[in-house]
């Protein structure tokens, strides 16, 4: 019961009137930035990250997870109503749910959408808040070699084994690891690729990345290739009240979908894209109405956005308990916690034990929130969508150079930027995911610290990372993960 | 059989430049690594690696038929207008005239120009509402990072006037 006891005074920490007010802003600005198409939580993250130098730790991190939370509620409204998916977890939602906004069921398709995240972001915060502890208790167990053997396990998944191209998705990996060995060399103090740039000799920061990657190669594409479309808005249906009807054929699908999303999230697999898709096909399946699928089948609704938010909250527990991020926004809000000096694992858990479960409280509380935020004022969220793309634009690239700006003070880092943007503006047009870039150089150079650390216990001898069990373990499991499609793919063809 | 791309082709191109440039620049790096028996110049040597077998995968994908499972080249396939050089061109511009203008005009000024430069970006022609939009987005910004956070950010040619107003 010690966990429960953490727990406690968790919720002793979070409930404090500061910490309440950081958290309710966060959730607000999460789903405000959600329902915006276009802006996401990472991009809202990394704009605020620079926040860090003036904000108490306790309170700013409860801010970002709520922001973090906050776009995966936000996030449906947008897609239900207008058929844009803002990422790519959401496009499970966009088949049903639209389909069910054009019929005049708008209502229904947000309220269960919205129960649906409280639903499984609930379960998935209790499964959290009893899985972090034993995970801790293995991890405190793990030495360099171990550590190093997971990150690399987390960087195949990342970029390898999703997306629709495995030499793009490491293509960009690389890139990132790239990124984050410009600068001084943590072990010996030596400057590598920084060419004499003295702004250089500080690193790549992943403000200026992030921002660059998902704000300002995004304004580019957009504006480039879909500014002059027009796009049709479903009108908000005037009840969001489920039928009887409705609440039954959804609460099966959360739940189902909760089991699905949140050990999808634990693993290093990159997010909530692959949940939300077997949700999908489980509920079409398993459905009294399978004809109703492709016309706006609720539970087609119901599911993939509670595997969704099942996944969002998965991925807290390798970040929180091991350290390793396994999306592009926990990368970032890894970041936020290295702004603190603070390195996420287990020792965390111990030296900061207030911080974290006062962070893992406030995702209970968050949560009630967002429902609260997203059922009676859904009407408010909705005209936030009426914004146009000119001034929506125009906004977020204000708020962009702020982020960018305020690291240095310096124009070096806006021409940074830039450069990025149209980094990021390619990766777009030719579908090179940015996920990993943005992993790879946050994780990297821990990776390689872990690395090198190893390699100095077992003098030299590169075979610790196979004689250790744990270590040789993630080692095994990430080939297979690699060389398992290809052999599937020869068996299929022969 | 797909077409070539030359755009693919020259993407493909720089990643094995870089990871060329990445290599050179590990031959630079001193070796020594006391205990460990790597040194700092053993990770950059390992991404150089990668990079240069990287990009000579997507060099070979390129040739023998395209990227695989890249996204249509015609963007009506895609959902999408051709590309539209002016809007590209004004986004930049903005961002461009925003780098300029903070270190002299200040945060308000600058953010005012990229604000306008990026709506018309996005297709408006309403240069006067932009800009009235854009100047009071950027002073709320302004004084919200100034005054509550202590975030300072050059208040520029404004400095007088907003001085006066007490901010």
């Amino acid at each position: 019961m010690e966990a429960f006891d953490a727990l406690l005074a968790g919720f002793g920490v979070a409930l404090r009137p500061i910490n309440l007010l950081w958290g309710f802003i966060g959730v607000t600005l999460g789903t405000f930035v959600g329902v915006l198409p276009g802006v996401g939580p990472a991009l809202t993250v990394a704009m605020l990250l620079p926040l860090t130098a003036k904000l108490d730790p306790t309170g700013a991190l409860i801010m970002f997870a709520g922001i973090y939370y906050g776009a995966m509620f936000g996030g449906s409204t947008t897609t239900i109503l207008l058929n844009t998916p803002g990422e790519s977890a959401s496009i499970a939602t966009a088949l049903e749910g639209n389909k069910m906004a054009k019929a005049g069921r708008a209502g229904p398709a947000l309220a269960t959408s919205a129960i649906g995240s409280f639903v499984a972001g609930t379960i998935a915060t209790v499964l959290l808040t009893l899985l972090a502890p034993l995970v801790v208790d293995l991890a405190l167990k793990f030495g360099p070699a171990e550590y190093f053997s997971l990150m690399v396990f987390a960087f195949i998944t990342v970029s390898a084994v999703l997306g629709s191209s495995t030499v793009r998705g490491l293509t960009s990996l690389f890139l990132g690891l790239f990124l984050g060995l410009i600068g001084i060399d943590s072990q010996t103090g030596q400057a590598r690729f920084a060419f004499g740039v003295p702004e250089l000799l500080d690193g790549v920061d992943v403000v200026v990345l992030a921002v660059g990657l998902f704000a300002v190669g995004e304004a580019l594409y957009v504006a480039a290739y879909q500014s002059r479309l027009t796009e049709t808005m479903e009108k908000m249906s005037s009840s969001i009240m489920m039928t009887a009807e409705d609440w039954k054929r959804s609460w099966p699908a959360w739940l189902r979908a909760t089991a699905i999303g949140f050990p999808f999230g634990t693993i290093p697999a990159g997010g909530s894209e692959i949940p939300t898709f077997i949700s999908y096909a489980t509920e079409k399946k398993l459905s009294k109405h399978p004809e109703e699928f492709g016309t706006g089948a609720i539970e087609g609704v119901a599911g993939p956005e509670a595997a969704n938010n099942a996944a969002a909250t998965g991925v807290l527990v390798p970040l929180l308990t091991l350290g390793i991020p396994t999306s592009a926004t926990a990368a970032i809000l890894l970041g936020a916690f290295q702004n603190y000096g603070l390195q996420p694992g287990p020792l965390l858990f111990q030296s900061q034990s207030e911080l974290v479960w006062g962070l893992i409280a406030s995702l209970y509380i968050g949560n009630i929130i967002l429902l609260i935020l997203n059922l009676p004022l859904i009407g408010i969220w909705v005209k936030v969508l009426t914004i146009p793309k000119d001034l929506l634009y125009a906004g977020i690239l204000v708020f962009a150079t702020l982020g960018a700006y305020s690291l240095h003070q310096s124009w070096v880092d806006l021409l940074t930027l830039y450069v990025f943007g149209l980094l990021g503006f390619a990766m777009r047009r030719w579908d090179i995911p940015v996920g990993p870039a943005v992993i790879g150089l946050i994780l990297g150079p821990l990776a390689e610290t872990q690395f090198r650390r190893a390699l100095s216990i077992s003098q030299g001898d590169a075979t610790v990372f196979l004689t250790q069990p744990i270590s040789a373990t993630f080692l095994a499991i990430t080939v297979t993960l690699i060389v398992l499609p290809w052999i599937v793919r020869r068996f299929r063809r022969s | 059989m797909k077409r070539r791309s030359a755009a693919e082709i020259a993407l493909s191109l720089g990643v094995l430049a870089l990871g060329a440039g990445v290599a050179a620049g590990t031959a630079m790096l001193p070796s020594e690594g006391g205990y460990a028996g790597i040194g700092p110049n053993f990770v950059p040597g390992v991404v150089a690696a990668g990079l240069l077998l990287l990009g000579g995968w997507l060099t070979y994908e390129a040739f023998s038929g395209g990227w695989r499972n890249a996204p249509a080249d015609d963007p009506r396939e895609r959902g999408e207008h051709p590309f539209h050089a002016p809007s590209f061109g004004w986004i930049s511009a903005g961002l461009f005239a925003h780098m300029a203008l903070i270190g002299t005009g200040g945060f308000v000024l600058a953010g005012t120009a990229l604000f306008g430069c990026v709506a018309r970006g996005f297709g408006s022609t309403r240069i006067v509402r932009d800009a009235a939009f854009g100047f009071v987005l950027s002073l709320a910004v302004f004084v919200f990072f100034v005054k509550l956070l202590n975030v300072g950010l050059p208040a520029g040619w404004l400095a007088p006037l907003l001085g006066v107003a007490g901010i």
